[in-house]
């Protein structure tokens, strides 16, 4: 199959990547619309779902080797200090300690993009790590921790974003608290002529909370070294990433490397690089000549591997009388942590609407705390909840309808590059939705229903990439008895990419789905995809495994020809026999094709394709809330969400839904509960487990419609399918906020909107 | 997590003697829910855990017409959602049921251990050297407070977190404990401490010292009785703050009563005042109005919690509004 390399760019997490990718040469011939297909876009059962449900899937986290030990991870209690001495001898005496690594006995590795090392004297938040025990079990690991003895010089710190901006406040480290590349700048236009030619403009300040990831798994290796060979089972988002990491910090080849990953228990950004934990585990590992596991635990997962950083968002929009967007301007801040990440949340702001006059200022703040991490439409959902509010109180303020006002500022043309959209089905997904939700039935603004309990209608719109790009790429096998093998260098992060690459397969092919096996996760014997991150995966492997399998085909059909004796635009294929259109009596299943041809496996490996020049390709949707709120308790319960998206193709409905409800609930969490607390006196998080960091239970969870309202999108990829995990949840915060201001006519401008922030602000 | 030992005395007197030890270092386990979580993490490190379960004769519930309703502190939360005279009578007792934690939680989770429990301040469960540890400060007076007491703090600003026990005072309940010889009751009012007088305990359990049963006296007749939780998820949450009220109607008013509150001070909260306010109260606007300008006319909330003040009143009126309809 003839390929070419191209140069391929995109946006992932808010920063432009460009890289080099194999592509298949020609165009390939789209996949027809779901209603001529059998088995993509059905209700079709996840294909593991039983491993799942009766225990036998392995997760990382069940993982257990022969012989293996246990590491358990010293952190600093402090939000800043210097480790002035470490002494770790009564920890080694106790039986069953077999190796304890702290910086004094481990060589320097780089981390963090070389603004710390592994094991780094100055430890910059509580979590931080300072040393790592094996042992015979975890418990005596845990034992072994609390008898390390640390001096430490307690230095002073800063934890909150605003006080770390101000001259002569502690620097986290000794480039300054907001370093050159931490403070963004954009403008397009002229946002001061813009505001000069407005008819109303308001300006607001909204502020969202630090939300920690917590997947139901935590971040946990087994790791295991077999001479100078090291393989990895790692609950990651992004084996190869990991691969390289680890092999890059412990100074051996990638080759040298396996890094594996079958099933997982949630990853929504945190797992996408690799952890200290696994680097401490291998040098452990090595040292012991024994297999390391080390999993962290919920204070750890809520400490130390990552967070959506909290956000003050100063927004400034003006408009004419007709609705048209004149001006708009976003000047925020927000911690990043005591290591380089970012905190930058003005994309939506960005590119949602038309506006030629745009100014933005972003600046990402160190603080002595926790690292902010990619999470789940990292920026979008912070970013979407401040401008869709600020869209509701400027449609108020010149008396339009919140969606009316929408429309008139929709583009069909991306406002960064002035390129066409792909496919943008916004317009359908606000007058889908709105009928679903009965929004023209609303109250108004500041009206009141009798009693205490006053409910609300509100909506928000969303922008997202999840176009997918290569390289990706797919191996096919096809044995003798006509099953298939599906290998890519993917993982399925728990969204259902085993079920859905199956299916690809599996329709291409006309053969039962029962008859694909997908094995995914796995560096050494995989061909490589991209980290499971940014709604990439669907969109990226999809089409590699649709190439792999047309491939597959036509290798079939050749066969076919060369055993039937009958020229190949002779032959149909169809249900996973190929026959002579001129003698139908004359065929062959593809299973003896194999056989004819002499092979035991027949192996193609797919590309994904390049996306096409000049277009943009963005995820699109609007969700709709219903909320109750009780005006005696401040509490918000969420009725009802309708949930309206621009996706693409649907895969496979029961899936697609999956994940939009697996976001909604995300969603609405931030929206009402989540939020990590750090006590600023002592500079210490006070919520480390799920009674204090509170996600919802299913209890909270309202009643959620999915409306897609979109097409296969054959300009991006022959499959025409966009990502949905991020879109998912970009929405719904915003939605529910302006829901609430429907509801009681006060706006809550800070997020998690708690009982305690509604009731004062409904009594002043 | 330390080692311990786990002890299942079979009698009283063997339990009462294994934990009379100083400095906490035994310690009563029933249904566990609590102690694990204190072990697990740190905040105790007892050398002995004693399995009280296998005692006999203080897991039964009982009424007797007249004479009222004893539970034995083994008794599980969820039974007193499925007693009979629990619903019919006390129906303060059986809302307050349902409201706590999960079905899992309230299987194994006992009443006796539920009128124990530790607090739930996260300065209290996390890594803090605070005062109710035995620490110099509490890290919650000029730190984060929102959930913390409104009134009778200081030194310490936790507040109860037992739902149980905020039923049970509106109750009159008494408690009865065994002591290694013999038995006393006391007005359940009596059972907890302010942390004026002791900061590091919430109850006046000595060492060795056990809650064996909760006595609940007669209801009058035409009593009416009610609990409400606030909590922030719909379950599986401890209360922001809760109100319990038992009162004796008569048509649309109030002929006595007692109104409780719990997630307000450092234990189950009632005041004389605002009981004497239900006395021949006639429900309207203005009354109602009046009574909840006096509960917790007296208190000084935090910089994080002036909105618990509103909160309770606005549900005592819900509450006292319910239970005279």
């Amino acid at each position: 199959m003839a390929r070419k390399i191209i140069k391929t760019k995109f946006e992932l997490y808010e920063e432009k990547v460009e890289t080099m990718a194999e592509i298949p040469a020609e165009d390939q011939e789209p996949l027809e619309s779901n209603d001529k297909l059998k088995i993509i876009g059905k209700r079709i059962s996840r294909i593991d779902g039983y491993d799942k449900v009766s225990g036998s899937a392995e997760y990382t986290f069940d993982k257990i080797l022969p012989n293996m030990a246990f590491a358990k991870t010293l952190r600093c209690p402090f939000p800043h200090a210097r480790i002035k001495n470490i002494n770790i001898k009564k920890a080694k005496a106790i039986p069953g300690v077999l190796e304890i690594i702290t910086h004094k006995n481990t060589k320097e590795i780089p981390w963090y993009y070389g603004s710390s090392l592994l094991f780094d004297n100055q430890v910059r938040y509580q979590g931080d790590e300072v040393a790592c025990v094996a042992a015979e079990t975890e418990k005596i690991s845990e034992e072994a921790i609390k008898l390390i003895e640390v001096e430490y010089e307690e230095l002073p710190f800063v934890v909150n974003s605003k006080e770390a901006m101000k001259d002569g406040a502690v620097k986290v480290h000794d480039n300054g608290n907001v370093p050159e590349w931490a403070d963004r700048k954009y403008s397009r236009g002229n946002a001061e002529d813009g505001f000069n030619a407005a008819d109303e403009i308001i300006e607001n300040t909204f502020s969202t909370q630090v939300a920690v990831h917590n997947p139901m798994e935590p971040h946990c290796s087994v790791v295991n070294w077999d001479g100078g060979k090291l393989t990895v089972w790692d609950s990651t988002q992004g084996i190869f990433s990991v691969r390289d990491f680890v092999a890059q910090s412990l100074d051996i080849p990638a080759s040298k490397v396996r890094v594996i990953k079958k099933f997982m228990g949630g990853g929504f950004g945190s797992k996408l690089e690799a952890g200290k934990y696994t680097v401490m585990a291998a040098l452990l590992a090595r040292k012991i000549g024994r297999p390391v596991k080390i999993s962290l635990d919920r204070k750890e997962m809520n400490l130390s591997v990552g967070n959506r950083p909290g956000s003050v968002q100063k927004l400034k929009l003006g408009t004419k009388k007709d609705g048209t967007l004149t001006a708009m301007s976003h000047d925020s801040y927000g911690p990043m942590g005591a290591y380089p990440s970012g905190a930058g949340c003005a994309w939506p702001l960005r590119s949602l609407y038309k506006c030629a006059n745009i100014d933005i200022k972003e600046s990402s703040v160190y603080i002595n705390a926790g690292r902010a991490r990619p999470f789940r439409a990292p920026g979008h959902v912070q970013g979407t909840f401040a401008l869709e509010s600020i869209i509701d109180d400027l449609a108020e303020k010149i008396g339009m309808d919140p969606i009316q006002f929408r429309i008139v500022n929709h583009t069909e043309v991306d406002q960064d590059s002035n390129n066409p959209y792909t496919s943008k089905k916004l317009l359908d997904a606000y007058r889908k939705g709105a009928e679903a939700i009965g929004w023209y039935s609303r109250r108004k603004p500041k009206n009141s229903d009798n009693g205490p309990i006053k409910k609300g209608i509100g909506m928000a719109s969303q922008i997202w990439w999840g176009g997918g790009v290569p390289p990706a790429y797919a191996t096919l096998k096809l044995n003798r008895d006509g099953s298939v093998r599906v290998l890519a260098g993917t993982q399925d992060i728990g969204g259902g990419t085993y079920t859905i690459l199956a299916q690809v397969a599996a329709e291409v092919l006309e053969i039962p789905i029962e008859k694909v096996n997908v094995s995914l996760g796995d560096t050494a014997n995989h061909p490589y995809c991209n980290v499971s991150g940014g709604s990439l995966t669907a969109p990226s492997v999809t089409p590699a495994v649709y190439d792999a399998a047309v491939q597959m085909k036509n290798k079939l059909i050749s066969g076919a020809s060369a055993i039937l004796e009958v020229p190949e635009d002779r032959l149909i294929y169809s249900d996973g026999i190929i026959k002579d259109k001129t003698d139908e009596s004359n065929n062959t299943k593809i299973s003896d094709v194999v056989r004819g041809m002499r092979e035991q496996v027949l192996v193609t490996t797919g590309a994904r394709n390049a996306n096409p020049d000049g277009y943009a390709i963005n995820t699109f949707g609007a969700q709709f809330a219903e909320v109750e709120v009780d005006t005696d308790t401040g509490k918000v319960k969420v009725l009802k969400i309708v949930a309206a998206h621009d996706i693409g193709r649907i895969l496979n409905q029961t899936t697609m839904e999956n994940q939009f409800h697996g976001g909604i609930m995300q969603g609405l969490s931030f929206a009402l509960f989540e939020e990590r607390i750090i006590d600023d006196y002592t500079g210490k998080v006070l919520t480390t487990n799920l009674h204090d960091y509170k996600v919802p239970t299913i209890m909270d969870v309202p009643e959620i419609e999915i409306i897609i309202v979109s097409d296969p999108d054959p300009l991006i990829s022959p499959v025409g399918v966009k990502g949905i995990g991020e879109p998912a949840i970009i929405p719904t915060p915003g939605a529910i906020a302006n829901a609430v201001y429907n509801a009681i006519g006060i706006r809550i401008k800070s997020l998690p909107i708690t009982p305690d922030k509604v009731l004062m602000a409904l009594q002043s | 997590m330390n080692k311990f030992n786990y002890l299942q005395p079979k009698t009283l007197y063997e339990a009462s003697a294994v934990l009379n030890k100083e400095n906490g270092s035994s310690i009563p386990f029933a249904g566990g829910t609590d102690i694990l979580g204190l072990i697990k993490q740190d905040i105790i490190s007892p050398q002995e855990v004693v399995n009280i379960k296998n005692i006999p004769g203080i897991d039964l519930i009982s009424y007797s017409s007249g004479k009222g309703l004893r539970i034995g502190a083994l008794v599980k939360i969820d039974e007193l959602i499925h007693y009979p005279a629990i619903n019919e009578k006390y129906s303060i007792i059986s809302d307050a049921a349902k409201e706590i934690a999960s079905p899992q939680i309230r299987n194994i989770g006992t009443i006796g251990g539920n009128i124990c429990q530790r607090p739930r301040c996260w300065y209290y469960r996390e890594d803090f050297d605070c005062i109710r540890k035995g620490g110099g400060d509490c890290y919650a007076y000029e730190g984060e407070n929102k959930y913390h007491c409104v009134i009778g703090g200081g030194p310490c600003y936790i507040v109860h977190p037992s739902d149980m026990a905020v039923a049970l005072l509106a109750l009159d309940a008494k408690v009865t404990i065994f002591s290694g010889k013999e038995s006393r009751t006391i007005d359940l009012k009596d059972f907890f401490i302010l942390p004026e007088i002791d900061s590091e305990n919430e109850n006046i359990l000595k060492p060795g010292e056990i809650v064996t049963e909760f006595i609940i006296p007669e209801i009058k007749p035409n009593t009416k009785s009610g609990y409400i939780k606030f909590k922030e998820r719909e379950v599986w949450d401890f209360s922001v703050v809760s109100v319990g009220a038992v009162v004796q109607v008569n048509g649309k008013n109030i002929r006595s009563g007692r109104i409780t509150f719990g997630g307000v001070a450092p234990i189950p909260w009632m005041e004389e005042s605002t009981n004497k306010m239900l006395k021949g109260l006639e429900i309207n606007d203005e009354s109602l109005k009046k009574l909840t300008e006096e509960i917790l006319r007296t208190a000084k909330p935090l910089s994080m919690n002036t909105y618990k003040l509103r909160l309770v009143r606005n549900l005592a009126k819900r509450l006292i509004l319910a239970l005279t309809s």
